[in-house]
């Protein structure tokens, strides 16, 4: 008898001391076509678990200073990886499965706003929450979803940041940009992103912009020059990119065979923002521009950035880019989420997400929260553009790094 | 001018195509094995240029040799490992066999070499173009283009003259019979897999100048290689060629003219329709 109650007095050790770990799911492109991004955003995610799970007193976030969430007795946080292979499919088998067999409390992800929709659509299901850090598609927000939270700036806030930077371009330096050419690629995120041009372009058609190109390509193409011939036909002043590192890198390597000279290229959220970029094309990548959540332009500006970037890139071996630190974001923000509520509960969570404000020093915005549709309110982007190899901040004036450069010199004069 | 420089353009993709295909259609067309693995071969070659050039600065064409030399080694090993032990089995087997190879040999570059897309920076080609009244014609494409047609013109020329060429024939219409007439088989296969790991190899490393270089990369050129065999007629080296050319011209006027998000859904719909109404192949015997 003396040994049993022994027993059952270890056991009953074991459940009040035994550190609770609170399951997370995230589901990104950690093999196939985006995996080159998936797999960075995975070590951003590693070093946001890091940050809550050990005491990191130098990193000013909430969760920083302790060791797991206060709130719940110091439980620790694991993300649950999950590889959608930029297969939507996939995606949402992953979410099911993170649900139900490995009992996630919420999910984070995808990167691909195709692989986002319908796995968003089964926490939505099963009434947890979903952040999506960069994921752009506005369309995510326009499901009218109770669960679903996004951090990056969608695609229509995106398209009007670039008309915005255009009229300044114009107003500024005389760019008499004009003509617009819209190139993207056959999914969700680029399909999304030309139909915001074409609906936002309506608000600025005053102001002399107009479409003159409009060119889709397949995923996974094996070459653009059909493509590079009809945006060179057109005539473009602007280009607006909706591409991947790998179509994004081809099409420049084709504009500079081809002499495609425009004014401006702004790129939406994706190949751009990688810094592979700048390294596959090296002088070449210059006078490319595009929104960006960050840049290692900023880093001098931003001391957290800075650190964070530090525990990144000892992982990754390169700096952190924007979509990457907006899933990281996506990371900090649950665990903060499921620390305010005290509780794993996904109602009481939803409600902290629903009305909470989060800080973010490591955004220029310097906060986030959603609005009633699951949009971050402060989703603020800089308009950077790659200058000597830089990504430097150019617009709006007050991050301004330096000067943009308004016109695209000859690809022989660079 | 600007249809002559689409159907440039056609003519010079579709002649990659072609080797591509010309090297499957040695496996497939002549020895009916399936190889999914085409493809990441071609893969391999790539990584093998950039990273002759990225460590010991070789310009991709003094690397030709060494990765068209690895890539047909590659083609022997395959064969020696995995088809040698499914060939007598039924088609599915090869079929399985090959396509585990080929989530196998990706998965194997991604662990090895990241998923990251590269590039090879500078090569002797790289930048320069031609210039014909207003036509532009990339220099490296022109030379991908060229090096694919000789590589086909060689390998036509290997069959068709050579004792081993003409044993390879031999086996592809009856592997009994050539086995009574003295044939060595077995050396036939390995001999077949390592001129297909030559095709991939030379075209990967033409293409690694233009073409990114990740883990992924060879998959819509394997993809393409197989509408390519089949509907330039199993085996026929020049039926491959022709129907690469082809697919090219399809993929280029077809984007051009109807809009660029069609011109695979184009290729693929002409191989649906020739199989409907010449299953042998616009070329096929």
């Amino acid at each position: 008898m003396r040994k049993l109650l022994v027993v059952f007095a270890v056991l009953l050790a074991f459940t009040v001391f035994a550190e609770e770990v609170i399951k997370i799911g995230a589901i990104f492109p950690l093999t196939g076509p985006a995996a080159a991004t998936g797999v960075k955003i995975k070590y951003a995610v590693e070093v946001a678990q890091e940050i809550i799970n050990g005491e990191h007193p130098e990193i000013e976030l909430l969760l920083g200073k302790s060791a797991g969430l206060p709130n719940l007795n110091g439980a620790k946080i694991q993300f649950v990886f999950a590889d959608h292979q930029a297969n939507p499919e996939l995606a949402m088998a992953e979410a099911e499965r993170l649900i139900r067999n490995e009992g996630v409390v919420a999910l984070i992800g995808c990167y691909h706003s195709s692989a986002t929709k319908p796995a968003s659509q089964v926490a939505e299901k099963y009434g947890i929450p979903f952040i999506a850090g960069s994921s752009s598609s506005a369309a995510l927000t326009e499901r009218g979803l109770q669960w679903f939270f996004r951090i990056a700036p969608h695609d229509g806030m995106e398209t009007v940041f670039f008309f915005e930077y255009l009229k300044y371009l114009n107003q500024k330096y005389n760019a008499n940009v004009k003509k617009v050419a819209v190139v993207y690629i056959d999914n969700e995120y680029g399909v999304h992103a030309a139909q915001m041009v074409k609906e936002k372009i309506k608000d600025y058609q005053a102001d002399g912009f107009s479409i003159v190109a409009d060119v889709k390509y397949p995923a996974g193409a094996t070459n653009v020059d059909i493509e590079v011939q009809k945006i060179k036909g057109a005539k473009p002043d602007a280009i607006f990119h909706a591409s991947y590192i790998g179509d994004m890198t081809m099409f420049v390597k084709k504009y500079k065979e081809f002499n495609v000279v425009p004014k401006v290229v702004l790129s939406y959220c994706g190949g751009y923002q990688d810094p592979q970029f700048v390294i596959n094309l090296g002088k070449d990548a210059d006078y490319f521009a595009g929104p960006n959540a960050t840049t290692s332009a900023l880093f001098k500006k931003m001391a957290i950035l800075a650190k964070i970037n530090e525990m990144y890139k000892a992982k990754s071996g390169v700096d952190i880019d924007g979509p990457t630190l907006e899933d990281f974001a996506s990371a900090i923000v649950i665990a903060e989420a499921i620390n305010l509520a005290g509780s794993t509960d996904p109602q009481k969570v939803l409600n902290v997400l629903k009305t909470g404000t989060f800080m973010a020093p490591y955004f220029v915005s310097g906060r986030i929260k959603f609005g009633p549709d699951g949009q971050n309110i402060y989703s603020a982007s800089v308009m950077t553009q790659i200058l000597d190899g830089i990504y430097e901040a150019v617009w709006p004036e007050q991050y301004q790094t330096k000067e943009p450069v308004p016109q695209f010199p000859d690809w022989n004069k660079r | 001018m600007m249809f002559l420089q689409v159907v440039l353009t056609g003519v010079l993709v579709g002649s990659v195509y072609s080797l591509v295909a010309v090297g499957l259609t040695l496996v497939w067309g002549l020895m009916d094995i399936i190889n999914f693995a085409h493809g990441d071969m071609m893969m391999i070659s790539m990584y093998t240029v950039f990273w002759l050039y990225t460590l010991l600065k070789f310009d991709p064409f003094v690397s030709l040799p060494i990765s068209a030399g690895i890539t047909a080694l590659l083609g022997i090993v395959i064969y020696k490992l995995v088809i040698k032990r499914v060939v007598n089995a039924p088609g599915l087997m090869a079929l399985l066999a090959t396509f585990g190879l080929s989530l196998f040999i990706r998965n194997f570059a991604q662990f090895l070499w990241t998923p990251n897309y590269r590039f090879v920076g500078e090569s002797i080609l790289s930048g320069k173009r031609i210039l014909i009244a207003d036509i532009v014609i990339g220099l490296p494409q022109l030379i991908a283009a060229l090096g694919s047609i000789l590589m086909t013109l060689l390998i036509a020329l290997f069959i068709k003259r050579t004792k081993t060429g003409k044993a390879i024939q031999a086996t592809a219409q009856s592997r009994d019979i050539a086995e009574l007439m003295g044939v060595n088989t077995e050396k036939v296969y390995a001999v077949t897999f390592a001129l297909s790991g030559i095709c991939v190899g030379v075209a990967g490393t033409l293409l690694s100048g233009i073409f990114p270089v990740y883990p992924e990369a060879g998959a819509m050129y394997g993809l393409l290689a197989f509408v390519i065999v089949a509907l330039g007629g199993f085996g026929n080296i020049w039926g491959a060629f022709y129907a690469g050319i082809l697919i090219g011209l399809t993929e280029a006027l077809g984007g051009f003219y109807l809009g660029t998000q069609f011109k695979y859904a184009l290729a693929f719909l002409i191989y649906l329709l020739v199989l409907q109404f010449r299953p042998k192949g616009l070329f096929g015997w």
